[in-house]
Formats: C-alpha cells, sequence, structure tokens
C-alpha cells in the first residue's frame, strides 16, 4: 500500500495561509494600542486623553472664593442666576492669578440679552433704545442690582 | 520541491518573528512614554465614566438668543474662528403669518444663524407685525442611542463612551468625513488644522472635573439643563426639567434615539 503524501499544492496553499495569519497576528500585536477594545471598539486611552484639555472658564466655584461679598449682593436681585462668566469672560487665568485681568463684558454690553427681538422669550425684560434712554446702562444701572441706581 | 518551498516559508516566518522580537520593545517603550506623559498632564485620574450618565435638555422658552454659548464654546474649545464651525449654535426660527384668506394656520418659516449665532441675532428683517411667532433653538450634538456617526466610522475613531458623551479620538481620526455625513443633526466638521472630525464633547474636560460644560455655565436664562443621571442632586435641574415638560428630541423618526432632550419645541424645529 502506498502511503498517503500531502499533494504538494495544498502544502503550499497551508503554509501560505499559515504565514498569513501569523504575519496578521504579530502586525495586530504590535500595532494594536493597548487599550483598544477596553470599553468598546476604540482606543480606551482616548477617553482619558480627552479629559486632559485645561478648561478656560472657571466656574463660578472659583470666583466664591475670593468674592464672596459680590455673591451676597447679587443672590438679592434679579441677576442672581446668571454665571459671573457670562458677563466678566472667562476666568480661568485671573482665578491662577488675580493680576490678570478679566476680559470684561461682552460686545453689545447690555443689550446682548436686552435688546427687542420677537423671538425673545415675553418674560425676559427688552429695551428699545430709541424709547429707552440713550446714555450709558450703567449711568442708572448696577449690574449686580438692575433696579438700583449708582450713587 | 515540497521540500524547497517550506524551507522558503520556514525562513520567512522566521524572519517575520525575527523583525517581530526586534520590533515590540522599541513599541512598548514608545507607549509607555506615551502614557507616562499623559499621568503628568494633571488630569483627574479618579474620574470613573462608569459612574456617570451626562445629559443635556434644552427649554426652548428659555432662549433669548444672546450667543453666549457658542462665544463660550468657541474659547472653551478652541475652535476654528470662521463662520462654520461649530460645536453649538443657535438658530432663530421665524413663522410669519399666514396669508389673509389662504386656510394655513401659519405661514413661511425663516430660519437663520448669522455666525452661529455667536455675535447675538441682529434685529430680523421681518416686520414685527408679519410675524405670527419667533424663537431661538440652541443646537448641539443630539448624544443618539444610536449614533450613525459611530456606526459609519471605518476605523473606531468615534465612540459612545460609557458616561453618555460621543467622543472622536484624534490620534485615530483619518479625516474621512463619513461621520459628518452621517450626522442628521450637523453636528460634526472636519478641523481645518488637524483635518480631523470634531464635536461637541459635553465639555469632558470640565464635567469630569466637576464643572458644568462651558455653554451651561454661562447660559444666563438656565435654557440649557445640564445633569448626571445616576447620581442625580437634591432638586436635580434634569429630573426636575423632565418631570415639569412635556419634552421631546429632533428628528425622531430617524431612529437614531437622541438623547438630548428639547421642551416646548415647535414642529417646525428640525
Amino acid at each position: 500500500m502506498r502511503r498517503f503524501r500531502m499533494p504538494p499544492q495544498v502544502v503550499r496553499l497551508v503554509l501560505l495561509t499559515l504565514g498569513i495569519v501569523a504575519s496578521y497576528g504579530a502586525m495586530r500585536m504590535v500595532l494594536k494600542p493597548d487599550s483598544f477594545g477596553e470599553y468598546g471598539h476604540y482606543r480606551g486611552a482616548a477617553l482619558g486623553e480627552a479629559l486632559q484639555h485645561d478648561p478656560v472658564f472657571a466656574g463660578a466655584k472659583a470666583c466664591t472664593e475670593c468674592h464672596e461679598e459680590v455673591f451676597t449682593q447679587r443672590d438679592q436681585h434679579e441677576h442672581r442666576r446668571i454665571s459671573c462668566e457670562t458677563c466678566h469672560g472667562p476666568a480661568r487665568d485671573h482665578a491662577r492669578n488675580p493680576d490678570v485681568k478679566l476680559a470684561g463684558f461682552p460686545p453689545l454690553g447690555c443689550l446682548r440679552c436686552h435688546s427687542q427681538d420677537a423671538g425673545r422669550p415675553a418674560t425676559q425684560k427688552q429695551v428699545d433704545l430709541k424709547d429707552h434712554f440713550e446714555g450709558k446702562c450703567l449711568d442708572c444701572h448696577l449690574p449686580h442690582n438692575p433696579k438700583e441706581s449708582p450713587p | 520541491m515540497s521540500r524547497s518551498l517550506s524551507r522558503r516559508s520556514l525562513l520567512g516566518l522566521l524572519g517575520g518573528a525575527a523583525g517581530w522580537l526586534m520590533a515590540r520593545p522599541t513599541a512598548q517603550a514608545a507607549k509607555a512614554v506615551v502614557k507616562n506623559a499623559l499621568v503628568r498632564t494633571g488630569a483627574p485620574p479618579d474620574y470613573d465614566p462608569f459612574q456617570h450618565k451626562w445629559l443635556m435638555c434644552f427649554d426652548i422658552d428659555r432662549c433669548i438668543g444672546c450667543g453666549l454659548c457658542v462665544d463660550a464654546c468657541k474659547n472653551e474649545n478652541h475652535v476654528p474662528e470662521a463662520s462654520t464651525y461649530f460645536r453649538t449654535w443657535i438658530e432663530r426660527y421665524i413663522i410669519k403669518k399666514p396669508k389673509p384668506g389662504s386656510g394655513q394656520a401659519r405661514g413661511e418659516v425663516i430660519v437663520d444663524s448669522p455666525n452661529g449665532g455667536r455675535d447675538g441675532f441682529p434685529p430680523s428683517l421681518v416686520p414685527r407685525e408679519e410675524i405670527l411667532k419667533s424663537f431661538f433653538v440652541p443646537k448641539l450634538c443630539n448624544l443618539c442611542e444610536h449614533s450613525p456617526c459611530v456606526q459609519v466610522c471605518p476605523v473606531g475613531a468615534t465612540f459612545d463612551t460609557p458616561d453618555g458623551a460621543v467622543l472622536v479620538d484624534p490620534h485615530y481620526c483619518i479625516g474621512c468625513g463619513f461621520c459628518i455625513q452621517a450626522c442628521p443633526y450637523g453636528c460634526r466638521f472636519l478641523n481645518p488644522v488637524t483635518h480631523t472630525a470634531e464635536k461637541c464633547t459635553l465639555c469632558y474636560h470640565r464635567i469630569s472635573r466637576g464643572l458644568k460644560p462651558a455653554c451651561v455655565e454661562i447660559c444666563p436664562t438656565q435654557a440649557r439643563i445640564f445633569g448626571d443621571l445616576k447620581h442625580p442632586v437634591e432638586n436635580d435641574p434634569v429630573q426636575e426639567f423632565i418631570r415639569k415638560n412635556k419634552v421631546q428630541t429632533l428628528k425622531p423618526h430617524l431612529g437614531t434615539d437622541p438623547r438630548v432632550c428639547y421642551a416646548n419645541m415647535d414642529k417646525e424645529v428640525r
């Protein structure tokens, strides 16, 4: 009885397949980031990298550390729910080093929120400058207590 | 014949294995360097994405269209300045009165968003007496449960995080733009500098530090409501908002199942 010999083309095919699978495995081990698949079909480390970015707005809590008295004043009036940085601009640099000045009021100042627009809800106080007053808002309104006039 | 061939493949295999053995320590050393660099830059190390589920909601009746949120977002996330790149933006809807005798309930709908609303809105060109109603709609990533953008990404560069954000991995993104086409809400853009897709991250770097997203922090009328569904605080704003309002989502017929809720939304809003 003749011994069975694997036909050479089959051997070649098997070796080729093994070679492809092995090189794929080797490449995958080297190229695949460690954290890929940690949470899903993505690089888990990307979550950590997204956290690295440094905030620009400090948040109202940072302001309370030094400006407590402004909060107590503001908290009794209409603007109590507005964050400091809404009007005063991003405060991270100022919170770290008080010598750095804040950017200040947004362009258009008070009118940014209080100009007339049909899209604004009726509860929002809106003024038409022509009928209201031609001078500066701050001549008559204290921003932290808008119903009061400056002394 | 078969012997000579098997020797060749054996040699090939051996060469491949040797190359891999030589390359592996280098690759691992490079990875370690990157990891150390990440640990050194004071990000919160104890933040566990599985302990949170963030959500943002909008009350359209409260939005006054000041556009400070758009400006804050650009500042906070260094979004490109040009007026075509936004992670969040505001649209002004103006619904005109119907023509007399037309038998319609409402007239033409005009939507505008000059510079995304970043500089506020100029007075509309439609005279007030012709306006039936008008309102502002803030837009951002809708945080879909079944995100089309995640499904189309060919390299796994965009993903739903366990805590409810949809992020882009800028080191993995190849800038093919499929996700930008796939997003039915137009919330993504290709960064002209990095050539990678970008979108709202819910200010991931802020929420993980216990801060609110920049747009929420800055909103003067609390039109944006943000909270953690897994750790509701006392009088939690999100829970309160959903309890008090009839909420709906944008384009529900698409089956993307957005998690971002809108209250007091008109049917014209798309």
